[in-house]
């Protein structure tokens, strides 16, 4: 694997360099502004989309979550607490596993990719954290899990509440630096002198940021796993183990990188850059284990339960199948294939793949697995689609908005406009 | 779905539990856990072969919370379930020359799902018997209805300003200390024409849900449902009908939040698992930022 370590950035740390002057490294590189054209048709769709969400947004604040929703007192959680919550935060999962490749793996060549990873993650555990705020009854009240009073360690939503919380707040501070480096770069002295001080102050303890921010990522990406633990009786064996809080964390971690090779893609065609591949294929290198070590428990987890027959007796054993090979084999086995991986448009179109493949995991064990007692029934309502589709526009324009006005990606890498 | 042996190691957590080495997850898992320090929670003993269908109960309860009787039209005028508007629904079964009425309500769980679930004690279950709910603290995410085994809470979909709803087993009644034991009946037991509902303490209402059975063993089932399904109900139902005919799933005697909660408390006992990560990363960062991961061999290969 040796050939795709090579040179397009400023490689690894040297010995003994610490934060504050790995940071001064990369000033050496610096990102700046893309200032591309904004107003793009698919821009223009987002905010399109953005608009509509937002007048449907309005009559579930005023009528009550049944004036949009499909969902009944079988079906308590819909399209929004899978798609916009559970979903949106394992695709954020890019943030903290790219900061644990460069700040504690040290595997410095991957830096360009780390601001625009923390700008993805920052956007989606906000709409993620919107998505509650949308799907919850008793918005107003939403503040109560940080009362001590209120306190309930035992359950799972509680952790994964305030951990995201915490996350988002970790990711906020990790996202200073980006705006400082504005100030620094385009500010009056006396205002580029300031955002300097804040910058020099904050990279001293930024490590204890980037390791809780880490932490934190670990505990709750899992126990997103846990909460179905509390309905054993309704989520079916096929999905129901006591691992479920394992395989949250290790799919997590898996598709995390390929967010972030297509967001890296498709930046690099919206701004009309050189594709980072050396950099992006030896992410998607690092993900085969984490999906073949997936795929490996999902089989163990039926072997040690022994309901392997299970998959053979309803059409539940075929989306089983279907999302182990999805999210799996099938991914795990193309990436291996290193001519795949180093073609970007093959690569684009595995890490898509990938991608569709976690959003069924997650979509078996909160929706298609889960049986209420009674024979109920749930589809998604338009109103429901257009506001997780308001989310997505909210993530890409709001990607487009940093990527264009803050120093996010690299300066090295932006093609002429001639080529 | 049938419940076997593999459902029960699943539910205690076997496996897990090895990685996590809790001790809360050396929970005796048996037929008949001791129950005994539920003995004087206060509850309801449904006995469905009194039950006549006359709906009293249904009547009285939403005349107690104050709903109009009027707002259920679904099926003529009887709801087809527990909603919003209705803590209590007799429905009807009717099978091959059999028939039951069935008066669902909340079963006031010893180890509640719904309490387990509630991420800041807007569920609570209380030391003398009752799960109460406080709009106050509810955040109205719905966990408690994905928990709750029994489907029974519910949810004001249609207001900007919901609840969650639910059989409080008239705790005003059952718990005031003013009255005397007899008279702290729940509404909808104090108005049942035929000994169908009885309010008691739990000890009391088996003692009495098994004197009705031996007294008539070949019309009862020979089985108290509630007595240890999901670690033992405060509602508990007799019947002359197979219960999982009725609606009352066959579940383990082992309370569901048992593996969810052994796995939580196993992970922050006294911070270890964050405060041994966060260390751990301190530690491989500290020893790869020493290495060059080009030239040193015993770098990790990451």
């Amino acid at each position: 694997m040796a050939d795709e370590k090579f040179n397009l950035h400023k490689p690894h740390l040297p010995k003994g360099v610490e934060l504050a002057e790995y940071e001064q490294v990369m000033e050496t590189f610096p990102r700046e502004p893309q200032r591309a054209k904004l107003w793009t048709p698919w821009f223009t769709t987002g905010v399109a989309i953005i608009a509509v969400g937002f007048i449907i947004l309005l009559v579930r604040f005023i009528f009550g979550l049944g004036a949009v929703t499909n969902l009944s007192d079988g079906f308590p959680w819909g399209l929004w607490i899978t798609f916009d919550v559970v979903i949106g935060i394992a695709l954020a999962s890019g943030g903290f596993t790219t900061a644990a490749l460069v700040y504690i793996f040290n595997q410095g060549q991957y830096s360009p990719l780390i601001r625009p990873a923390i700008t993805t993650a920052l956007l989606g555990y906000a709409m993620a954290g919107f998505g509650v705020f949308v799907d919850v009854g008793r918005w107003w009240q939403l503040y109560n899990p940080l009362l001590p009073d209120n306190w309930h360690g035992g359950s799972a939503l509680f952790e994964v509440s305030i951990c995201v919380m915490a996350y988002l707040t970790v990711l906020i501070i990790e996202y200073i630096p980006t705006l400082t480096d504005k100030w620094i770069q385009e500010g009056k002295p006396a205002a580029a002198a300031r955002a300097k001080n804040i910058r020099n102050w904050l990279d001293k303890v930024m490590i204890l940021f980037i390791i809780t921010g880490i932490v934190i990522s670990t505990l709750h990406q899992s126990s997103l796993g846990s909460i179905m633990l509390l309905a054993p009786y309704k989520l079916h064996p096929l999905w129901f183990t006591p691992w479920l809080p394992v395989f949250f964390l290790l799919s997590a971690i898996a598709v995390g990188w390929h967010v972030v090779i297509v967001e890296s893609i498709l930046s690099a065609r919206t701004f009309n850059r050189e594709i980072e591949m050396p950099l992006l294929s030896g992410l998607a290198r690092r993900t085969i284990m984490f999906l073949g070590l997936y795929v490996m428990m999902k089989f163990f987890d039926l072997v040690f339960y022994d309901e392997f027959p299970l998959l053979f007796k309803s059409w539940y054993g075929l989306l089983w199948f279907a999302e182990v090979a999805v999210f799996g084999i099938i991914p795990a086995a193309l990436l291996a294939t290193p001519w795949i991986r180093r073609n970007p448009k093959y690569l684009l179109r595995v890490s898509l793949l990938v991608i569709l493949g976690l959003i069924l995991s997650r979509a078996n064990v909160f929706l298609f697995a889960f049986k209420p007692v009674d024979g109920w029934f749930y589809f998604p309502s338009l109103g429901e689609v257009i506001v997780s589709g308001f989310m997505v526009s909210v993530i890409l324009v709001g990607y487009k908005l940093l990527a264009n006005y803050f120093p996010v990606l690299s300066r090295e890498g932006k093609l002429s406009a001639a080529s | 779905m049938t419940l076997n042996r593999r459902d029960f190691m699943k539910l205690s957590g076997a496996a897990a539990g090895a990685a996590l080495a809790a001790p809360e997850l050396a929970v005796a898992s048996s037929d008949k856990p001791d129950l005994s320090r539920y003995d004087d929670d206060w509850g309801m003993l449904n006995d469905e072969y009194q039950c006549t269908g006359c709906k009293t109960c249904q009547y009285v309860c939403k005349k107690r919370m104050g709903f109009d009787n009027s707002g259920d039209i679904e099926y003529y005028d009887n709801p087809r379930d527990l909603n919003a508007r209705n803590y209590t629904v007799v429905k009807l079964y009717k099978g091959e020359g059999e028939y039951s009425y069935v008066k669902k309500n909340c079963m006031h769980c010893n180890d509640p799902a719904c309490v387990s679930a509630c991420p800041v004690r807007a569920l609570v279950k209380r030391d003398d018997g009752p799960v109460v709910y406080d709009p106050s603290k509810c955040i109205g995410c719905r966990y408690c209805m994905i928990a709750c085994p029994f489907d029974v809470p519910k949810f004001e979909y249609e207001s900007a300003t919901p609840e969650i709803r639910k059989c409080d087993l008239c705790v005003d009644i059952v718990t005031d200390e003013s009255r005397t034991e007899k008279d702290r009946r729940t509404l909808c037991s104090a108005t049942c024409p035929r000994d169908a509902i009885i309010t008691g303490r739990r000890k009391d209402l088996i003692k009495e849900a098994w004197r009705r059975i031996n007294e008539k063993p070949d019309i009862y089932q020979h089985h108290v449902y509630g007595e240890y399904e999901v670690g033992g109900t405060a509602v508990m139902y007799i019947s002359h009908v197979e219960f999982d005919k009725i609606g009352f799933q066959p579940f383990e005697a082992t309370a569901i939040p048992r593996l969810p909660e052994s796995i939580q408390h196993g992970i922050f006992k006294y911070w270890v698992t964050p405060l041994a990560l966060f260390g751990m990363l301190a530690i491989v960062r500290g020893s790869q930022m020493k290495c060059d991961p080009y030239e040193d061999e015993e770098c990790i290969e990451v």
